[in-house]
């Protein structure tokens, strides 16, 4: 079952007086204990997919979208109080930069004990229902894999290292036991050990807890071990998707084809001081965007037609955008 | 925290010494003998001054002498009066910060909490109508809205008094030299309508200085809740889903409260210049007013002791206020440590 729909969304923002489309129609679904990766470059909009959906987006920018729906109830229509209700219980957000995520002039202690959902306190006194809220924030941060808690958790967030305040937001967002984790690039700056016990503890809870993840990152050894399926956004528009298996064996944008090339270790039979592809260019900036299909200028099979957005065709699950994908032969 | 209160206690000490080095230095600027412009006589028999008029004295000896005669509070006589000056600023002070205290009073309980209610709605109706009506109070000149006040309230309508700070017919004896406080322990019959009609001498004049305040602490106290609520943090609290009232009260109100504290300790100084016009124009008893009568007759010991005390009031508040919005920050030393 399909838990987040999100169908042709657009994201318009004003800058001097044009409106730039930072998202153009982007589509994702997540289904119900799937894992979901979205992969792109940094500045093809990954976050603001993000923001988009936790509605953490500053007013005055337009968000449009066919569908962008949470188990059927519309996102966008909703009123601020239901999509708290849906915000506190069954979405959590782990955001992009943890020093900034966290307020800085409140310990880390009450930013965590204010995120235990009221649902799993116990007791009937206030010192009672403390305690409740210290031994669940105590157990959830000792999950992520912070040793030392009674010194990191009374301190403020500038005095700890950036991994650490990273780990107290995977812990918030843990806590209140979701039923869809958005971790937007969750192991940003973190040694490679824990890294991988994070990226366990995801995987334990996709199993266990049936927790579904869209998980942001450009990592994408990470993101073959765990995703089992994969979105990839380029400079705002979802160029393919479908399941990783597939996506790894064949993939049919251009564009996924030079971003799995470029990972050395996805070509086992990589010829040794051979050089590593990568694609010419760099990805345009919001005022400098190209028409039609945005990977135009930098493809290498770009041909006339690329000058007009191709529509999304699809086999066996597997999307994808482009006028000339790999297994058809160039003209 | 100890490093704090030094480094500020080291600022403070130095910022004064050099407002008494300006002071001292004034005395030669001014036509005239700089003794006789120092002491405000020819002779006088306390043992600094005359250490101070000696002959044999050099430059920085008499430097020395003048500091210990301020200390000693042997601050010289008035040209005019031939008044030691001490009593006189003793007396004049309390009334001015009287009228100080009270305008900013109200300004702070005016201004930051319509500031946050202006922050809050960010761009929209509300913030439009308080931010175009307070542009308009900051842009009144203080010395034309208290002629104005005057004009309309007191000539006019005749509702307040215009000058002064009690009626003739009250006798109050000085105390604190705080009226109010002067009337509450006086033992004087009719306590009540003196104090009532002290009550009515004030409100003109803290009106006219609280105006412009209140339109700086609203802008301020609004830019800062404006620009928290623009934060990565509060965001992510509310993708959390927490209230809005938690929000607001745990995140929001402290760290906009933050910024604040410092910037309304610059505005001290601009205040304290609006006292004093404002003392001049309802003929308030207080430091301005005498201080500006000064000017006018040429007092050069009033002058110099008054600029010295003003300067001096208006240091210590801003170093005490900076000090505090410093050792109440927990973010204070966040770039104490390179960053990673």
């Amino acid at each position: 079952m399909i838990i987040l729909d999100i169908k042709n969304l657009t994201l318009e923002i004003e800058s001097n007086g044009v409106l730039i489309k930072a998202l153009d129609k982007v589509s994702l679904t997540i289904q119900e204990n799937e894992i979901r990766a979205l992969v792109g470059e940094s500045g093809s909009g990954k976050s603001l997919i993000v923001r988009a959906i936790s509605g953490a987006l500053p007013p005055q920018w337009i968000v449009t979208a066919d569908r962008l729906t949470w188990r059927g109830q519309n996102l966008i229509k909703m009123t601020r109080a239901q999509r708290q209700a849906i915000m506190r219980r069954d979405i959590a957000v782990i955001f992009q930069d943890p020093m900034a995520a966290l307020d800085p002039s409140a310990k880390l202690k009450d930013q965590m004990l204010e995120s235990v959902p009221r649902e799993f306190i116990e007791g009937r006194y206030a010192w009672q229902r403390y305690a409740s809220r210290l031994s669940i924030s105590h157990k959830i941060l000792h999950k992520v894999g912070i040793q030392h808690v009674e010194e990191c958790i009374n301190k403020y967030p500038h005095e700890v290292s950036a991994d650490i305040c990273q780990k107290f937001m995977i812990a918030m967002a843990l806590v209140s036991q979701p039923t869809l984790l958005i971790a937007d690039d969750p192991t940003r700056g973190m040694e490679t050990n824990t890294k991988k016990q994070i990226l366990a503890l995801f995987t334990r809870l996709n199993k266990t807890r049936n927790l579904s993840i869209l998980f942001v990152s450009h990592d994408l050894l990470a993101i073959s071990a765990m995703a089992h399926s994969m979105t990839v956004l380029y400079c705002g528009q979802t160029v393919e998707s479908g399941k990783m298996k597939a996506m790894r064996r064949r993939p049919l944008h251009p564009y996924t084809k030079a971003l799995m090339d470029s990972a050395p270790s996805f070509s086992p039979d990589l010829k040794p001081k051979s050089m590593l592809v990568a694609l010419d260019g760099t990805i345009p900036t919001l005022q400098h965007l190209p028409i039609g299909c945005r990977l135009g200028p930098r493809c290498p099979r770009a041909a006339k037609e690329c000058v007009q957005m191709p529509t999304e065709r699809s086999i066996n699950q597997h999307t994808y955008r482009c006028h000339y994908p790999m297994h058809v032969e160039p003209v | 925290m100890i490093r704090t209160l030094i480094r500020y206690f080291n600022l403070t000490f130095l910022t004064l010494l050099i407002l008494v080095m300006l002071s001292f230095g004034l005395a030669y600027f001014f036509p005239g003998d700089p003794i006789t412009n120092l002491m405000g006589a020819n002779k006088l028999d306390s043992q600094p001054f005359l250490m101070l008029s000696s002959q044999q004295t050099n430059i920085f000896m008499q430097f020395w002498y003048y500091v210990q005669a301020l200390l000693a509070g042997e601050w010289g006589v008035s040209f005019a009066t031939g008044k030691p000056l001490y009593q006189d600023i003793m007396r004049l002070l309390p009334a001015t910060l009287e009228l100080s205290i009270y305008a900013v009073t109200i300004a702070l309980i005016l201004g930051i909490p319509l500031g946050f209610l202006a922050g809050m709605n960010y761009h929209k109706k509300i913030d439009n109508i308080f931010m175009s009506s307070s542009m308009i109070m900051y842009s009144f000149p203080v010395f034309w809205l208290a002629l104005l006040l005057i004009l309309l309230i007191s000539l006019q309508a005749q509702w307040l008094p215009m000058s002064g700070r009690l009626s003739l017919l009250f006798n109050v004896p000085h105390y604190s030299g705080f009226i109010l406080v002067d009337i509450l322990v006086a033992d004087i019959e009719n306590k009540r309508f003196a104090f009532n009609n002290a009550v009515q001498h004030l409100i003109l004049p803290t009106l006219s200085v609280s105006f412009i305040a209140f339109a700086v602490f609203l802008r301020t106290t609004r830019r800062s809740v404006a620009d928290v609520l623009e934060t990565q943090y509060i965001k992510s609290a509310q993708t959390r889903g927490l209230p809005a009232k938690t929000i607001f009260f745990r995140h929001v109100l402290r760290n906009a409260l933050l910024p604040v504290l410092p910037i309304l300790a610059v505005q001290i100084s601009t205040l304290v210049t609006n006292v004093m016009i404002v003392e001049t124009i309802f003929s308030w008893p207080g430091i301005g007013d005498w201080l500006i009568q000064a000017i006018y007759e040429r007092d050069y010991p009033a002058i110099r002791t008054g600029m010295l005390l003003v300067s001096v009031v208006v240091v210590i508040i801003t170093m005490s206020l900076e000090c505090i919005s410093q050792l109440i920050d927990p973010t204070r030393d966040r770039f104490a440590y390179a960053r990673r």
